[in-house]
């Protein structure tokens, strides 16, 4: 998990799709950074897991979700997905049960993380 | 070492277990609003581990009536040591 | 997001298309290859082939993805779509020059990429 050279944007995604406005936010943030070639990782903790869920839809009032944002992330570059194992755990998901290929990422390694990169933006 | 601010009290919001878990081995933590209400030494175990790097801003504890009650071991700063905090770590991360 | 404010309305054969004003369509169902050519006449560009078959792939991208790429990710598209000769951002340049993400956006129907400045 350690990198020679730091990257540059860390975004920690602790919101679920749907609930308030703060997942969309982080993603757009990743997004922007990275359509001016910064090297962006993702982080999904707590109830962040809960974005990457596959066969996410619209709201009951047609509201659009987060998926197709998350699936347009690789058009982008942003390729480094991590999720936290024990949020994980804790919502009873497995690598299997989500919609991109995330690596499932323990505590430990987590602490290494923010230290690694130039900004690190909590959403 | 960064340093990481809190801004949600322990007893509410889980996203001081996100914040911890980020932490690396030198990085400290700031309680700002109110996160200031785990320095009280009964919500101390949250924040296990962390001997000599948890800090809770002042002004938010004595806007609260905290002030006297807080724990031993958490250090208090006022804003001046906030600006202080900042600049001695390498780089900020807010949980909220 | 497509805005639902009209600046103004592009007649096409016998029928108002609204625009708004950034000149995107307003309602992105009105899109036609018809009105795609009138869009690039007020781009001063005239289209050809080349200009069709990038149009074709920022349809296919807001179809997929509900967005409409910025360059970086449109360089990608292209490149996937249509080969790595024409997946340079040199050759969306001459086909779209200025802006290529915000011109073929506008004239493949789309809204103005969120991201792009």
């Amino acid at each position: 998990m350690s990198h020679a050279k730091p990257r540059d944007l860390l975004v920690i995604l602790r919101r679920g799709p749907h609930g308030s406005s703060q997942l969309r936010e982080g993603l757009d943030t990743a997004l922007v950074a990275a359509a001016f070639g910064r090297t962006v990782t993702l982080l999904f903790m707590g109830e962040g897991v809960t974005a990457l869920v596959a066969d996410q839809k619209a709201g009951p009032l047609g509201q659009k979700g987060t998926a197709a944002t998350l699936e347009m992330l690789e058009m982008y570059d942003i390729d480094r997905l991590l999720v936290e194992a024990s949020a994980l755990e804790q919502f009873g998901l497995g690598e299997e049960d989500l919609m991109l290929e995330a690596t499932a990422v323990s505590q430990a390694s987590i602490a290494l993380e923010p230290a690694s990169h130039r900004l690190v933006l909590v959403f | 070492m960064l340093l990481h601010t809190l801004n949600r009290s322990p007893a509410t919001s889980r996203v001081y277990q996100q914040a911890l878990a980020a932490m690396g081995p030198e990085d400290r933590l700031l309680l700002v609003e109110d996160a200031v209400q785990g320095a009280l030494p009964k919500l101390m175990r949250y924040f296990t581990g962390l001997e000599g790097r948890l800090f809770a801003l002042r002004e938010d504890l004595v806007a609260r009536g905290l002030e006297g009650q807080c724990d031993p071991s958490v250090q208090i700063v006022d804003v001046d040591g906030f600006v202080l905090l900042t600049e001695e770590a390498e780089k900020t991360v807010s949980w909220y | 997001m497509p805005t639902t404010t009209v600046s103004r309305y592009l007649v096409v054969e016998d029928h108002e298309v609204a625009l708004d004003p950034e000149g995107h369509l307003v309602d992105l169902d009105d899109w036609s290859p018809a009105i795609a050519e009138i869009l690039a006449r007020e781009e001063g560009i005239t289209l050809t082939a080349a200009h069709w078959e990038v149009i074709e792939v920022l349809r296919a991208f807001y179809a997929r993805y509900e967005t409409a790429p910025a360059m970086r990710p449109l360089v990608k598209a292209v490149a996937l779509a249509l080969g790595a000769d024409k997946g340079r951002s040199l050759h969306l340049m001459r086909l779209f020059p200025g802006s290529p993400a915000r011109i073929g956006a506008r004239l493949a129907g789309l809204p103005k990429p969120a991201n792009c400045l």
